[in-house]
């Protein structure tokens, strides 16, 4: 299990390229990320994430180099059925253990 | 950063990194400004790049190389050498004892090491710091077997006629009183002609050095060494062209010459122009003349033409030097000054070296042992899949992290070492100043360090490999034996250590021997109350007559001090600082053509001087008032061994001889025996000394004083009493003949301290090594020892199985050792004293000493077997 579990960045990350659907490529994912975390996302961040996350058959990426007479070169993500599971997993596991806490946390 | 990049990413993934990164930083800049998006990107391109090298070092395990290629597989590879290390450091720290052992042991060893590598290098092996070094040489007087220098005469003729040097140079090194803003002190200066500093190479650091119109304009001229230039002076610039006073004399120095670390200007406070007069006969002979040798000219032909001056000038002063075989011959520079120092260098490197050796053999044998109690843990490894080559692998990485830590300590050991040698070294070991911890040093710690791992991984890991490969998983029980090959190694390591500690122990043990003997040697003077003091009177204020009432008053003066007996004055004192040494021919005796005058020291003293210092008469008479008369004739006392060298046990008195090679003088009459004192060193033999009366012309001067009070207040007294009469005199090098037999023998002293520690701790390391093979023999042999004792066995005998197991060890390897050591002792001959490279009584003592030592390092494991508890070893087994 321990090897399956996600670091809060790739979560991050996936859930990011997840909402971004067809058009999730490291630059929406950084300001899509930004946008949430209200921090500032460093890029070489993320496309580590993305080469960890691809290792592990999380995402699959797609080289998308039609605009190189422009120069424009874009790797896009996207989510495998895997990691749909593996997020579902994790969102229910958090679920359960939120379960009943709100009242103990009171509101921040 | 792009080409790590490079290296780092397949090539598309970077494409489309750097696109989707301007990407953004055009978002970036429309928010953030240009400064801030661009600061922005750097970051982040550095940021991939260690993310990247981390990811390579860390992410998949070992057994999957990802992706495959060379590079990668290289970096896969480091990375797996990274874990070894990690793993070995871990498993080190859990044995801190094993692990500081091995680290101090080696560490030591490799730090002495590069210090002597360090210092062989400085004083032995470097050209000297001066100009084209390699063609510089002296040129000397050689009569048979002495060496002695050129006169002025000499000097001049070699200067004017001589075309194979590029240039020549004489000096004569003085001792002098300077007085400087109200601090009159003696110092060293050198009296040199103004090709000197060119001949060298040196230059000034301010003002200028000496040119040929200093040599004519009276010896005012006066250059300044940096070193006393800066403690006298602060470094004050402004010192040129400034008058100081030397021997009551004002002179002007016209320059500072620039730091050196030149073995020639060594305590040497400042240099003056020489002004010799012209020279009325040949000698006498005091000058140092140096030469550099035109790189065109041969040596044989250099060598020729010194010879073929020498025979043109001979006949010129024939009438004062007679002389005929004496030549001049080239000696090297470099050779002269390093002279007999290179020896002992080498015996203490031959030392350090040693117990470098056996630290690194304890350690191997320490971790072969270590193998051998971890065989369970390595077989376990080898069943679970692991190769040999990889458990060969972690325990060579296990040598690697002790050797690397040892090298860390070495760096340190070596600094401080030096530190020591320099400071301590300063006087007995020349160019001592040259010595640095630099490059090649460093280069040879790196070398020896290497060394070091492989003699101490390689072993370990063989045997390791072998119990991991050779024996499988029923290796839990207790008396398994590691098998035949793996019990040898370790007595065979230990054996070498005795084998290599054994000649370093003779070492020690025949130098402390000779300097033993040298302790004893009788220096033929009461050593405690007689007390001798340097004083030198500057001839522009000493007329010959006032120099006379000056040493006059100085002994009444001394006299008058409580406790003392006796105050005289000589020339030169014991044991080594003779002033003068003559050559004579005896009446009796004539020299044949074909033999070289005897020599001997010429000690001038005053009448006084053998009541002084308690010299008994044998024979004749003592010097008296008569005898110091201008118009006298010349007499001389001889001691015993001059007696004894020349006429056996007959009589000397009134024999007679003539001094200096001088056929015309009038003849020189014996007068008295008195018992023998060393003039010429301690380790010189007894060749006979004579005494003549001291001229009243000789203004440096030994006071000597006997006294019933001890040095240490009657010396302020004698600077007090000598002030009293003039306040510009120094009195200087206050010692009482015990002190200067006891810096005499420095050498031999610092010597045996050095190689005495370098055998202790071979000695020790060895014990160590006996006492942990031992130990390890009767825990495995634990069931045996127990059985035995069961059947009725006698513990005695149990433990003297114990001791006779080691001392086969032992016995192997000091019989090596001997065997070594009578091989290379012969090198030491030089530096030993009295005592034969091969001194039966320290062959036979050191072994016995060594096996002695080695039984008491068997005894503790012997009373543990013969102590062991039949019941609970049978139950357990």
């Amino acid at each position: 299990m321990a090897r399956d579990a996600l670091q809060p960045f790739e979560l991050q990350v996936l859930l990011a390229a997840l909402r971004l659907g067809d058009e999730a490529y490291s630059v929406p994912i950084v300001i899509e990320l930004e946008k949430h975390t209200r921090r500032r996302v460093s890029q070489a961040a993320v496309f580590i994430a993305v080469r960890r996350l691809e290792a592990r058959g999380l995402v699959t990426t797609r080289l998308d180099d039609r605009g190189t007479e422009t120069g424009r070169v874009r790797r896009y993500v996207r989510l495998t059925p895997d990691a749909k599971r593996l997020l579902r997993e994790t969102r229910d596991l958090q679920a359960r253990l939120w379960h009943g806490l709100d009242r103990l946390l009171g509101r921040g | 950063m792009r080409r790590l990049l490079k290296w780092l990413l397949p090539e598309a993934d970077l494409r489309a990194f750097e696109s989707e990164q301007s990407e953004l930083h055009d978002a970036r800049r429309a928010r953030d400004g240009d400064a801030a998006a661009a600061r922005g990107r750097r970051a982040d391109r550095r940021r991939l790049v260690m993310r990247l090298v981390a990811d390579r070092l860390r992410a998949s395990r070992p057994s999957a190389p990802p992706d495959g290629g060379g590079r990668v597989g290289a970096v896969y590879r480091l990375r797996q050498i990274g874990q070894d290390l990690r793993h070995s450091a871990r498993s080190l720290l859990r044995t801190p004892g094993l692990a500081t052992t091995i680290v101090l042991t080696v560490g030591l060893g490799l730090g002495a090491t590069t210090a002597m590598v360090s210092v062989i290098r400085a004083v032995v092996v470097r050209p000297l710091p001066y100009r084209d070094a390699d063609r510089l040489v002296l040129v000397r007087t050689q009569d048979g077997d002495n060496l002695f220098n050129l006169s002025v005469a000499d000097y001049q003729a070699l200067d004017a006629q001589q075309t194979s040097f590029a240039a020549v140079a004489a000096s004569q090194q003085i001792s002098v009183t300077v007085a400087v803003n109200g601090v009159v002190e003696r110092q060293r200066a050198r009296v040199v002609t103004a090709s000197y500093f060119s001949l060298l190479g040196l230059t000034p650091v301010a003002g200028r050095l000496l040119d040929r119109s200093d040599e004519h304009a009276g010896g005012r001229a006066v250059v300044l060494n940096a070193p006393y230039w800066r403690t006298r002076f602060g470094g004050d610039q402004s010192v040129v062209g400034s008058a100081v006073t030397i021997d009551g004399t004002a002179r002007t120095v016209v320059g500072v010459l620039s730091q050196t670390n030149g073995p020639l200007e060594q305590d040497i406070a400042l240099f003056e122009v020489a002004d010799w007069p012209t020279p009325q006969r040949k000698g006498p002979f005091f000058l140092t003349v140096l030469a550099s040798v035109r790189p065109t000219v041969p040596r044989q032909a250099a060598a020729a033409e010194l010879e073929a001056i020498d025979r043109r000038i001979f006949p010129i002063w024939q009438s004062s030097y007679q002389d005929d075989r004496a030549t001049w011959v080239m000696v090297d520079l470099k050779s002269r000054i390093v002279g007999t120092a290179g020896e002992p260098l080498w015996l203490v490197s031959a030392g350090v070296a040693g117990v470098l050796l056996i630290a690194c053999v304890n350690a191997a044998s320490l971790l072969v042992a270590r193998a051998l109690q971890r065989r369970r843990e390595l077989a376990v490894r080898a069943a679970l899949g692991a190769s040999r080559g990889q458990i060969v692998r972690g325990l060579l990485a296990e040598s690697t992290v002790l050797v690397g830590a040892a090298a860390a300590m070495a760096t340190a050991v070596a600094f401080g070492a030096l530190r020591v040698v320099t400071a301590f070294g300063t006087g007995y070991i020349p160019r001592i100043d040259e010595v640095r911890l630099a490059g090649p040093a460093l280069w040879w710690l790196a070398g020896l360090t290497g060394l070091g791992a492989i003699v101490i991984g390689v072993l370990p890991a063989w045997s390791g490999s072998r119990v991991a490969g050779g024996v499988g998983l029923d290796v839990g029980s207790r008396t398994m034996s590691e098998g035949p090959a793996s019990k040898r190694t370790r007595r065979v390591l230990v054996a070498a250590e005795f084998a290599v500690a054994t000649p370093l122990v003779v070492a020690a043990g025949l130098i402390i021997g000779s300097l033993n003997r040298l302790l004893h040697v009788d220096v033929g003077m009461d050593g405690q109350h007689v007390i001798t003091a340097s004083i030198s009177l500057p001839a522009a204020h000493y007329s010959t007559a006032a120099a006379h009432a000056f040493w006059e008053r100085t002994r009444a003066g001394l006299l008058a001090e409580p406790g003392v007996s006796g105050v005289a004055f000589a020339d030169s004192r014991p044991p080594v600082d003779a002033e003068d040494i003559n050559n004579f021919d005896l009446e009796d005796r004539p020299t044949r053509p074909d033999e070289h005058q005897p020599v001997c020291p010429w000690i001038a003293v005053t009448e006084e001087f053998f009541k002084t210092t308690g010299l008994a008469l044998v024979r004749g008479r003592l010097l008296d008032q008569r005898d110091f008369a201008s118009t006298a004739p010349p007499v001389i006392l001889v001691d015993r061994a001059w007696a004894r060298r020349f006429f056996g046990t007959d009589d000397v008195v009134g024999r007679r001889l003539r001094e200096g090679g001088c056929a015309t003088c009038p003849w020189t009459t014996v007068i008295g025996e008195v018992a023998t004192v060393k003039y010429l060193g301690l380790e010189a033999p007894d060749e006979g000394t004579v005494y003549q009366p001291i001229d009243d012309s000789q203004r440096e001067r030994f006071l000597v004083v006997s006294s019933t009070r001890p040095a240490s207040t009657l010396g302020p007294a004698l600077g007090v009493a000598v002030h009293a009469l003039d306040p510009d005199l120094a009195v200087s090098g206050i010692a009482t003949i015990d002190d200067l037999v006891s810096a005499s023998i420095a050498t031999p002293r610092y010597l045996s301290v050095l190689v005495g520690a370098f055998a202790l701790t071979a000695l020790l390391l060895s014990v160590v090594g006996i006492y942990g093979v031992m130990t390890h023999f009767v825990t495995r042999h634990a069931r045996d020892i127990g059985i035995r004792l069961a059947l009725g066995g006698a513990p005695e005998r149990i433990g003297r199985m114990v001791i006779a197991n080691g001392l086969k060890v032992v016995l192997t390897g000091v019989a090596l050792g001997l065997i070594a050591a009578a091989l290379l002792t012969r090198l030491m001959a030089s530096v030993l004293f009295d005592v034969a490279p091969t001194d039966l009584p320290t062959f036979l003592g050191v072994p016995a000493l060594m096996i002695l030592i080695a039984v008491l390092a068997c005894l503790l494991p012997a009373r543990r077997a013969a102590k062991v508890e039949p019941a609970v070893i049978l139950r357990d087994a």
